[in-house]
């Protein structure tokens, strides 16, 4: 059946199975491939994209299902082609990754926690964190990474009166 | 932040040049990072081939069975099916093989049955391959699958390895009676009984090392791609370095070496599991080649909950003798070493060979005797995880220490000082038959006590009392067997374009190689960091590769470039000497340039390149290129060691485990990017402690496995990492000329060691002597239970 979704700003019209997963429709259909399959039940978060802002595992949601949200995929994190945003390039500086797979997925988890919290605690992080599995790292440099681009987006967002704790 | 770096010990007389930045000891970030964050990285599954066609495998669902039957009729006839695929499809190929060259203690040859990449007669476990489906879609080729019908009459299976060995239990093969692949032996059992004999004190310990899911978060995957016209294969797939998988595949398909080849992109996480061929790669490469299009498989998790390789699965009976004042005498290990229902490649290795190498570690211990029976079980294969042995081995020693301490009444910290190596002693000969070249175990011991506040630990302690809990402190010393011999290529290229670009047969699955390497290349070539490309995962452009296993990346690899670059330096003073118009032996290589000695003319490296790409004229017999295709000698093992510190707190009414502090001290030699170094010690720790506190694979009677999800197998998360505090105490190895020790493993190692010694010493208040892991909430608080029950 057809959908319409409206992934990273862009509206776009594809054909899918009813039974498809939102995942795989991402991958197949529109070869954004940042959204990795990691369990497929919905435990490990390596597929996690935005749907509306809200971090969602898109294993456990069918394309048909998402018809109607804004959705966000890493793709679309990137402030201009060549650009990284403050939270991604905060994963480079910490080594906030290693193998890379269920990176992305932190970085928008990450980046869905700033939006309602720009100055959380260590413990915020690791807790906006806990529904992603990262088996190389040990999540130290994740959540340094974390607290790191908040710091600074704190900062950047001080004179224009922003939140800063 | 808790990170404490001291600065590296110079690697070599080019330090001082190297650029400030970008130098050898620098942090420098990881140049493929940008990539990765942006989810651009290429996993293989990312992979869209034009014309490809989708791969399910069909699984037994069956422990062990004979195979009555596989009808395919209704699935061939469902929609998009292009072929179906058994055993009998793939006999003309070789079979999967065991590389360990291991004997049997009276000298006859191990067991190795042959491994086909579908099993046709008898499944021996759940996950045994029986078919695969090849259709247009992912999806087709899923309901397909659903509809083969595999009849088994199922058998009677065992799962643990010590019930294996009984007599009555289920045989998996009709010629390896009793279920043995290897009854392994090491050391002088006369001598080593005598030591025991005349000991003051013998401790004796029960341990298990659990069963493991590798648990990658990058499922496996892979695309096979046969050209029918060049009668030519090629497989795409995660690996831990092309050649050797290369070598395998070769072996399987029974082709020329020059008709196959491997492409590794980014690779999702391996600790082991990605470096061998597996079953399904044979047959989407046989599909392939009866379809003429490429075939791709991907598993799904369930699917590598049975078909990835498992790690650790050891029971072993561990022995310390001691005289009375506490020196060690001998160590003895008694086990079984489950192998799961085949032999995988390096499967036998953990158990036998590499617990020999590592558990002597950084103690003075004269006799060393190691049995172990390498058992058939009706599992899933059994191979190497992150430290294949070397944490294993550290934590029998460990534990033993920590009992032997308790039993004699004597101090821990005490008694571990007493049997350290001292710095006068090395070169070590150890009982394992390693030479130690390297290594100041006491000042390291000395520092981590230091840094951990062990004097402050008895207040600790009793504030945590005052909150109803209970806490331990836990010491694990390590000391590991790294870089097991290979040849190593060290490839430079100057491209083009005018970058430099690596060519080496290690292979980064997340440790990020390009940057330290790029630092080596740079410190020994003055090359610019950014000028310089890492290539790894192509078996054409290898001509040696002993891959990443070992934690021998950084010094095999290290290694190859520092030669090559030397072959680099020869070809350039031969191609300067003309643009200079100067004899060669005249010519310096001093700090990225050629230099006519005792002048100020000169031309750098990247200037010459430049030329040479200009079409500068060269004599026949001359160099013509400043590229190098080398391939190094292997280099010797390295001895990476040190000592971390653990404390946790119990709650006893729950007997819940939290880890509350995490300090170490290691000695990994010099380190190239200690930014990467301390990534590797935190992963390796929180993989420690996920098998100290969580992680179990556990079968019911029937061989099916009960933890077979996220959901029923626990991985350790964000919550569970404490802040690990990382100390780099660098005494470089000799025997390599980057004086390196490899760092990947060594987390699990002291993790293992000091968390589960500080769970005992938190229940030692009810008695309790040693409890296994994992020390789940469920088994701390039975062992609480029946402590308290045993005391009243």
């Amino acid at each position: 059946m057809k959908v319409e979704l409206t992934v990273n700003g862009e509206s776009r019209l594809t054909e899918v199975e009813p039974r498809k997963s939102l995942l795989d429709c991402l991958r197949d259909n529109f070869n954004l491939n940042g959204a990795h399959a990691g369990c497929e039940h919905g435990v490990c978060g390596a597929c996690t994209v935005l749907v509306d802002g809200q971090p969602v595992r898109s294993c456990l949601m069918f394309a048909v299902q998402a018809d109607g949200y804004a959705i966000t995929t890493i793709e679309g994190l990137t402030p201009a082609p060549g650009e990284l945003s403050v939270i991604q390039d905060a994963f480079c500086e910490t080594h906030g990754m290693q193998c890379g797979y269920c990176t992305p997925a932190m970085v928008l988890t990450a980046h869905a926690l700033l939006q309602r919290n720009a100055a959380p605690t260590r413990e915020e992080i690791v807790e906006s964190i806990s529904g992603n599995i990262c088996r190389c790292t040990g999540y130290g440099q994740i959540v340094e990474a974390i607290a790191l681009a908040a710091d600074r987006l704190s900062r950047a967002n001080a004179p224009q009166g922003g939140a800063v704790r | 932040m808790t990170v404490q770096t001291k600065p590296p010990a110079p690697a070599s007389a080019t330090d001082d040049w190297a650029f400030a930045k970008f130098g050898i000891g620098q942090p420098v970030p990881r140049t493929e990072d940008p990539v990765l964050v942006q989810g651009q990285g290429r996993y293989t599954d990312d992979l869209q081939l034009p014309g490809q066609a989708h791969a399910v495998v069909v699984r037994s669902t069956h422990a062990h069975g004979v195979i009555r039957g596989i009808d395919t009729a209704a699935a061939r006839a469902m929609p998009g099916v292009l072929g179906i695929y058994t055993a009998a499809d793939l006999a003309a190929y070789g079979t999967l093989k065991c590389g360990v060259p291991l004997k049997n203690r009276d000298g006859s040859e191990m067991k190795k049955p042959l491994r086909p990449a579908l099993a046709g007669d008898k499944v021996r476990f759940v996950g045994d391959p029986v078919a695969i489906v090849v259709a247009e879609t992912l999806l087709q080729a899923k309901d397909a699958a659903e509809a083969v019908g595999v009849t088994i009459d199922p058998l009677p299976a065992v799962t643990l390895a010590s019930a294996a060995a009984k007599p009555g239990a289920p045989q998996l093969f009709e010629d390896v009676p009793g279920n043995v692949a290897l009854d392994y032996h090491y050391g002088d059992s006369e001598k080593v009984a005598a030591a025991f004999a005349q000991a003051a004190h013998v401790t004796k310990l029960s341990m298990r090392n659990t069963r493991l899911i590798v648990a990658a978060m990058e499922p496996r995957s892979a695309v096979g791609v046969y050209d029918k016209a060049r009668e030519h294969w090629t497989l795409h797939s995660a690996s831990q370095g092309v050649f050797g998988l290369k070598g395998q595949l070769v072996d399987i398909l029974k082709a020329p070496p020059e008709k196959v080849r491997i492409l590794t992109g980014h690779v999702g996480g391996s600790f082991g599991m990605k470096a061998t061929v597996y079953p399904e790669y044979v047959g989407i490469l046989h599909a392939s080649r009866m379809l003429g299009r490429p075939v791709k498989w991907t598993d799904d998790r369930s699917g590598s909950f049975v078909s990835d390789h498992h790690g650790r699965d050891h029971e072993v009976t561990g022995e310390l003798a001691l005289d009375k004042d506490g020196h060690f005498l001998a160590v003895r290990l008694t086990s079984f070493a489950n192998m799961g229902a085949f032999l995988a490649t390096v499967g036998p290795l953990a158990g036998t060979l590499n617990a020999v190498k590592n558990v002597a570690s950084v103690y003075r211990t004269p006799l060393l005797e190691v049995s172990a029976k390498c058992m058939f079980t009706n599992t899933t294969h059994v191979s190497a995880y992150r430290g294949a042995g070397r944490p294993e081995g550290n934590y029998y020693m460990e534990r033993l220490i920590d009992a032997a301490a308790t039993e004699m009444g004597l101090d821990r910290l005490a008694l571990r000082r007493k049997n350290h190596i001292r710095p006068s002693q090395i070169p070590y000969s150890a009982s394992s038959g390693m030479t130690y070249d390297s290594g100041d175990f006491p000042a390291i011991f000395k520092e981590a006590i230091d840094k951990a506040d062990i004097k402050g630990f008895a207040a600790r302690k009793r504030d945590s009392r005052k909150r109803g809990k209970l806490r331990g402190l836990g010491i694990g010393c390590y000391l590991e067997v790294t870089a097991p011999p290979n040849k190593e290529m060290g490839g430079i290229r100057f491209e083009p374009n005018g970058d430099v670009t690596i060519i080496t047969g290690t292979l980064d699955y997340g440790q990020g190689h390009a940057a330290p390497f790029a630092q080596v290349l740079s410190a020994q070539l003055g090359i610019p960091f950014h000028r310089i490309r890492l290539l790894q995962g192509d078996s054409d452009e290898l001509i040696a590769g002993g891959g990443t296993g070992g934690s021998r990346s950084i010094t095999a690899s290290g290694a190859a470039i520092v030669e090559a670059s030397a072959k680099v330096i020869e070809q350039g003073k031969a191609i300067a000497s003309h643009v200079l118009e100067a004899s060669a032996s005249d010519i310096e290589f001093d700090k990225g340039r050629f230099v006519i000695a005792g002048t100020d003319r000169a031309i750098g490296i990247m200037e010459l390149a430049e030329k040479i790409r200009g079409g500068l004229q060269l004599p026949a017999g001359e160099p013509q290129s400043l590229d190098v295709k080398h391939a190094s000698e292997s280099v010797p093992s390295a001895f990476p060691n040190g000592c971390h510190v653990a404390e946790v707190e119990i709650d006893p009414d729950t007997g819940v485990v939290e880890v509350v502090t995490y300090s170490s001290v290691n000695d990994f030699g010099n380190l190239i990017n200690p930014l990467l170094v301390e990534g590797q010690v935190h992963g390796g720790v929180l993989q420690g402690i996920g098998q100290a506190l969580m992680e179990n694979v556990c079968y019911d009677s029937d061989g099916q496995i009960l933890s077979g999800s996220f959901m029923d197998y626990a991985m350790p998360r964000a919550h569970h990492a404490p802040p690990i505090g990382f100390v780099s105490h660098p005494v470089p190895a000799k025997t390599n000329p980057l004086g390196t020790k490899g760092c990947g493993e060594a987390g699990c190692a002291g993790a293992l060691t000091s968390v589960m010694n500080a769970i005992v010493d938190a229940l030692s208040v009810y008695g309790i002597r040693h409890i296994d892991m994992p020390a789940s909430p469920a088994r701390v608080w039975t062992a609480i239970q029946a402590a308290k029950q045993g005391a009243a």
